[in-house]
């Protein structure tokens, strides 16, 4: 029993660790309308820079501020520089252009940190576990959950009860309403954008003390979060977060029962929604 | 105001397709590198029969690859299948699986289709993983065998040396070569380009658009996974990384580079990456981030690829050249 | 054979109680020109994506010469006989006014397009229907040019000549005269009412002038239902329909 607690326990935070990619996929697609493939690559120098900053500093807390931050700065700049010059063209181009920034992004990091995995270590503060009668659990994921689950509540309350996401959900529903607003239409794009990927920089950073790092993992990470998107639907919050449930939870309880086959049944989940619902379980037709 | 072309089958392109495929070997330093160049064409050749013909941005190609290869090289090796029959195998594993990822991608349309498929690219990835008894994982397959050339039971060759290798997928790939010019120019060819040009309209006059979709996906499988034996043959070796989501997108990329709704694009797009591949990567290891900025700067300054610049390079020729006997004819008559 | 070509009956769509349209039976006689108008949001462009299969009525049926056609494909209404022109130019851009049109009249095969393996110049009857078309609709001095590089009014031309290749038996035409500058009205007029001469023609629009001038029916559509039907005279004299119009531009 105690056994189905801990995986489930571990589905729910894989499963944020998701919904945290996800949701900033979702939120740029809302606004920018189109497809950020280089997400995945993202997350990558988020759980770098953690690295980075854990083995030079030992302050995992000082990497969970900043790194995210930083990330987010570079998003800025590469919509700044790159991604704004193809608004106009079709969603093909944003793929391709944002598939090559995956791939110098994931060469540069190899060339920086090396093709070899690293690990970082869980902070001092969160070391052990936490003990319940007879149920023990780490205290590094459970830290994970909570503090996952407040930025999802942060992101709902900014989304919901401001100003800003009052035109970030008013430009997704129409881009040209924004614009009429007089809003600075393209200072709230480069925004959301440095807003969605610093989430999966930040996802990147609280995945790092559990699943170590490696140059790969950006594409993986990648795959899951359209898997996500296409079960929950794209573009919706709530979609994102159940999607993410489910993806972790299904993954996590797989662990046990087919370890090899764990990530295999992901993706076998996505067929079988797409099979019955093409639209996903939010989506409509 | 163009007119269409009425091109014939072995003319034009074909004849290039053809010269190029003789000459290359000659100025290449080794047949094997000419031979993975043709290999890798003709997958950016079927890439662009869903991409550059029919608008469908597929990551899914890797699968067919790396699925012809794994069933072709696992039938050479355990039930001793001769070579053209690995490459039917090849064909009909390709063809299968492109219909299987096509018919769920293709329920989708837009952004979401391009999710599916690279999700089903990923799928790929972690069966072959999970099956390593078949597959050799991590490690890959080898020792995978290149079976000689028999027709009519005679053995035309053993193709054990390189060049008597090149020879043979020099062949077959200018018979894909030809019926690939077959496919576009058909009815089904012309109106794949309906659908890209305007699927809603394409719809509206009468054709059942998914049908269309899906025999596009299955052609273009069915050609990559030949080529996927085929590389395996060539390297008596299936990596893992045949089915990996890079290779999906090394395919798309040298498919974009040499220009879409081209074939001929398709040969320089694959050599273009298969040569820059061969020199840099022993001397920088990270050369692929010169593709990144090449992807980059296609997209956005060369949308017609290598073939397309290839082309307006001509036209601003020929227009020099025009203004020039011009300008001439003017100070003449001054 | 019954002297009417599309029958709908009940005919309704409802989006939650919202009823975008309410109860319809249209009846569209062979070989006549029938007009739908209506004040905005009357219901007639519902009613026609209905007719079309973009949308699926939720309750009612459509009959077109003899097929229930009301849960059909949009694709396969073009197989029985029905074709459809865009309120908003929907072409094959990058490609010639001919291929267009061969295009367009391939449509009319089906899946036997599929066929992958001999030339689209193999057999001659969809090029020859598009020249047909061609001279029909008088673009033959533009036929290679890119659709994309054509005039608006020659586009809307061409929007109406590709609904003509699948040799349908009846066209449905939605709004062809949309966007249209004053200058070009007539030779849509004139073409819509030659059309008329040996086809079914439903069409929606706004023009009155035209809409008067060749149709041989009227339905004057209201809140999603039919206000009232009949010749030109008797629904231009009608104060039912003045008042809709009124009600529309008072609010």
């Amino acid at each position: 029993m105690s056994l189905y607690l801990f995986q489930i326990l571990n589905g729910v935070g894989l499963g944020m660790i998701y919904f945290l990619i996800s949701v900033g996929l979702t939120i740029i697609f809302g606004l920018l309308n189109f497809v950020n493939f280089a997400h995945g690559a993202f997350y990558l120098i988020g759980s770098y820079l953690c690295f980075t900053i854990v083995s030079l500093t030992g302050n995992f807390w000082l990497a969970l501020a900043i790194a995210p931050l930083i990330v987010a700065a570079l998003a800025f700049l590469t919509e700044r520089t790159l991604i704004k010059r193809a608004y106009h063209l079709p969603h093909t181009y944003h793929i391709l252009i944002t598939l090559g920034i995956a791939l110098i992004i994931q060469e540069l990091t190899i060339s920086i940190w090396g093709p070899i995995g690293k690990s970082v270590s869980v902070p001092d503060a969160l070391q052990g576990v936490f003990q319940m009668g007879h149920f023990y659990y780490p205290k590094y994921r459970l830290f994970v959950i909570i503090f996952a689950a407040v930025i999802a509540f942060a992101l709902w309350l900014l989304l919901e009860r401001t100003r800003f996401g009052a035109l970030v959900r008013a430009g997704s529903e129409d881009t040209e309403t924004v614009s009429l607003l007089g809003t600075h239409i393209h200072k709230l794009f480069s925004i959301t954008f440095a807003l969605g990927v610093g989430l999966a920089g930040l996802a990147g950073v609280l995945a790092a003390p559990i699943r170590g790092v490696h140059p790969f993992v950006g594409v993986e990470v990648l795959g899951i979060a359209f898997v996500v998107v296409v079960i929950g639907g794209m573009g919706s919050f709530t979609g994102a977060l159940v999607g993410g449930l489910i993806v972790g939870l299904v993954q996590s309880l797989m662990t046990t029962i087919w370890p090899q086959g764990s990530s295999l049944m992901i993706y076998g989940a996505m067929a079988f929604v797409i099979l019955l619902r093409p639209y996903g379980l939010f989506g409509r037709g | 105001m163009m007119k269409q072309k009425k091109s014939s089958l072995f003319g034009g392109v074909t004849l290039a397709a053809l010269v190029t495929i003789i000459v290359m070997p000659l100025l290449l330093p080794s047949a094997t590198l000419a031979t993975e160049i043709l290999i890798f064409a003709m997958a950016a050749l079927a890439c662009n029969l869903l991409l550059g013909y029919t608008g469908l941005l597929s990551f899914g190609q890797g699968i067919f690859f790396g699925g012809g290869a794994y069933v072709a090289s696992i039938c050479m090796i355990h039930w001793q299948f001769g070579l053209l029959e690995a490459l039917l195998i090849a064909m009909l594993t390709g063809a299968l699986l492109a219909g299987l990822v096509g018919a769920l991608s293709i329920r989708r349309k837009g952004i979401y289709f391009v999710m599916l498929t690279l999700s089903f690219s990923q799928m790929a990835y972690f069966i072959a993983y999970s099956l390593s008894d078949w597959t050799g994982g991590d490690n890959g397959l080898l020792d995978i065998p290149r079976p000689p050339l028999m027709l009519l039971g005679f053995e035309v060759s053993d193709l054990v040396s390189s060049e008597a290798f090149y020879a043979f997928v020099g062949v077959l790939f200018m018979l894909i070569f030809v019926f690939a010019r077959r496919v576009i120019h058909s009815p089904f060819g012309t109106t794949l380009v309906a659908i890209r040009e305007n699927e809603n309209r394409a719809s509206a006059v009468g054709f059942s658009t998914n049908h269309f979709k899906l025999l596009a996906f299955v052609i273009s499988g069915g050609i990559t996974g030949i080529a996927g034996a085929l590389y395996a043959m060539l390297l008596n070796f299936a990596p893992l990384s045949n089915i990996e989501l890079q290779m999906s997108e090394s395919i798309l990329i040298m498919t974009i580079i040499g220009g879409t709704g081209s074939l001929f694009g398709s040969i320089l797009g694959a050599g273009s990456i298969v040569l820059l591949g061969d020199i840099l990567s022993s001397v920088w290891p990270r050369w692929m981030i010169l593709l990144g900025i090449a992807l980059i700067g296609v997209v956005l300054f060369m949308p017609s690829g290598l073939w397309g610049g290839v082309g307006s390079v001509a036209d601003r020729w020929r227009e020099y050249r025009r203004r020039k006997a011009s300008a001439a004819k003017s100070s003449e008559v001054n | 054979m019954n002297d009417y070509i599309l029958e709908t009956e009940n005919l309704g769509l409802r989006y939650g109680a919202f009823a975008a349209l309410g109860s319809v039976d249209l009846k569209i006689k062979r070989g006549s020109i029938h007009t739908v108008i209506g004040p905005n949001g009357a219901g007639k462009t519902t009613l026609f994506h209905c007719l079309t299969g973009e949308r699926k009525p939720s309750s009612g049926s459509i009959q077109f010469a003899g097929h229930d056609v009301t849960h059909q494909a949009p694709h396969k209404r073009v197989a029985v006989g029905m074709s459809r022109s865009f309120q908003i130019t929907s072409l094959f851009q990058n490609l010639s006014v001919r291929e267009n049109l061969r295009l367009a009249a391939q449509g009319r095969d089906g899946l036997a397009a599929l066929a992958f393996w001999y030339s689209e110049n193999h057999r001659r009857q969809h090029s020859d229907k598009a020249d047909e078309v061609i001279e029909r609709i008088k673009l033959g001095a533009v036929a290679d040019t890119y659709a994309g590089e054509l005039s608006h009014g020659q586009q809307r031309v061409l929007e109406v000549g590709m609904a003509l290749c699948s040799s349908p038996q009846m066209l449905l035409l939605d709004e062809p005269t949309s966007g249209m500058g004053v200058d070009d009205i007539p030779v849509m007029t004139q073409l819509i009412s030659e059309l008329g001469q040996d086809h079914t023609v439903m069409l929606i629009e706004h023009n009155m002038k035209l809409v008067m001038s060749i149709s041989d029916r009227i339905t004057v559509m209201h809140q999603g239902n039919i206000l009232i039907e009949g010749e030109p005279e008797v629904v231009s004299g009608d104060e039912r329909v003045k008042k809709a119009y009124l009600g529309e531009s008072g609010s």
